[in-house]
């Protein structure tokens, strides 16, 4: 499992465990001391990323799609902030 | 006419139960079957919350809780982990309707709100508490109160730990750190970043004493009246089937 924490310029810290496949995100789990209201959604936020290419625009702009859809709000991170912490977990060698 | 608000004080319960009771008091006021509501609590024993989006296993130190008797839960509200000190630390929470006039859609207002009544308070006492966004409030720069809020059903539903007394060295025994190594020098570097009632006055402020800066505190800053009430029959009920149900079951504690 990938892992990597990234600090939110909210001040939250948010932490990213992944697997890849393919330079693809196969499984993830996002936890952290943000806010993010559903907070129920956050399994569903996950969901929307499993397939995704890591990519930071592309993640980001997920991440952004699924905030409008679901009319979620988050405080003290950002999508940018949890796609560049996805990232900086998918980086390394899968 | 002054709005009037329930006051509760449920005192010293299990960090499940304390969990369970406001989830059920906000599910109570989201049925209209309770008015707006403030509550204080503790912890018997001590405990530590964490936030709905932590993983257990990454923030607490499990085995040295469960060695020293203390418990861990998760919170229904977004956030960091907290210790709850039995002898050092109150808790309040605040339930109230999200049409009412103190509740704006920004989040981060309603923090600024909510927490107004608490500054107050800390005021009333001679400490020169300030809001500092997200979700603190500092002295002198210094946290001294970490508040959290979630928003369901119609009700905005806020709480939070007031540091009456703190233990560090406890506290970063039973919250994990990154390593043993820099445990001490962690230790050090939160000394810096977090204070107490009584680390600021230099003297101890009993339960009392604070909740009563407290209430005047809320009064003030929310033009409200506060109301000794008691808890309905329907959240006892519920907080009951919920503290059994979720708050004290593994499947929530360490669903993340």
């Amino acid at each position: 499992m990938l892992r990597a924490e990234y600090k939110a310029e909210g001040g939250k810290l948010i932490k990213v465990q992944l697997s890849k496949e393919d330079n693809r995100i196969g499984f993830i789990k996002i936890t952290g001391d943000f806010f993010m209201h559903p907070e129920e959604l956050i399994e569903d936020l996950e969901k929307s990323l499993v397939g995704c290419v890591i990519n930071e625009n592309i993640i980001a702009e997920t991440i952004r799609r699924f905030v409008e859809d679901r009319g979620v709000i988050l405080l003290g991170a950002t999508p940018e902030d949890f796609a560049k912490c996805i990232v900086k977990a998918g980086g390394g060698s899968g | 006419m002054v709005e009037e608000w329930r006051l509760l004080d449920t005192g010293l319960r299990d960090a499940y139960y304390n969990m369970a009771l406001d989830e059920a008091i906000a599910i109570a006021r989201s049925k209209k079957l309770v008015p707006n509501t403030i509550r204080f609590f503790r912890w018997e024993p001590s405990a530590v919350s964490i936030g709905y989006f932590q993983s257990m296993e990454e923030e607490v130190d499990i085995e040295t809780c469960n060695k020293l008797g203390i418990q861990y839960v998760r919170r229904r509200t977004g956030g960091g982990a907290v210790y709850h000190d039995r002898d050092g630390e109150l808790t309040y929470s605040i339930v109230v309707d999200e049409g009412h006039q103190l509740i704006s859609r920004d989040l981060q207002k309603t923090y600024e709100v909510l927490c107004s009544g608490l500054v107050k308070g800390l005021r009333v006492l001679g400490v020169p508490a300030e809001f500092r966004p997200i979700n603190d409030i500092v002295v002198e720069g210094k946290k001294i109160s970490g508040n959290a809020q979630t928003r369901s059903m119609g009700v905005v539903h806020q709480h939070g730990t007031i540091l009456r007394d703190v233990n560090l060295k406890l506290m970063f025994t039973v919250l994990k750190v990154p390593s043993e190594k820099i445990r001490d020098k962690m230790i050090k570097s939160v000394e810096e970043r977090v204070t107490s009632i009584k680390k600021y006055l230099g003297r101890e402020i009993s339960f009392d004493e604070l909740k009563s800066a407290l209430i005047r505190g809320f009064e003030e800053a929310f033009n409200i009246k506060l109301v000794p009430g008691e808890v309905t029959e329907f959240e006892e009920k519920l907080a009951t089937k919920l503290r059994d149900e979720k708050y004290s079951t593994r499947e929530w504690n360490f669903r993340r």
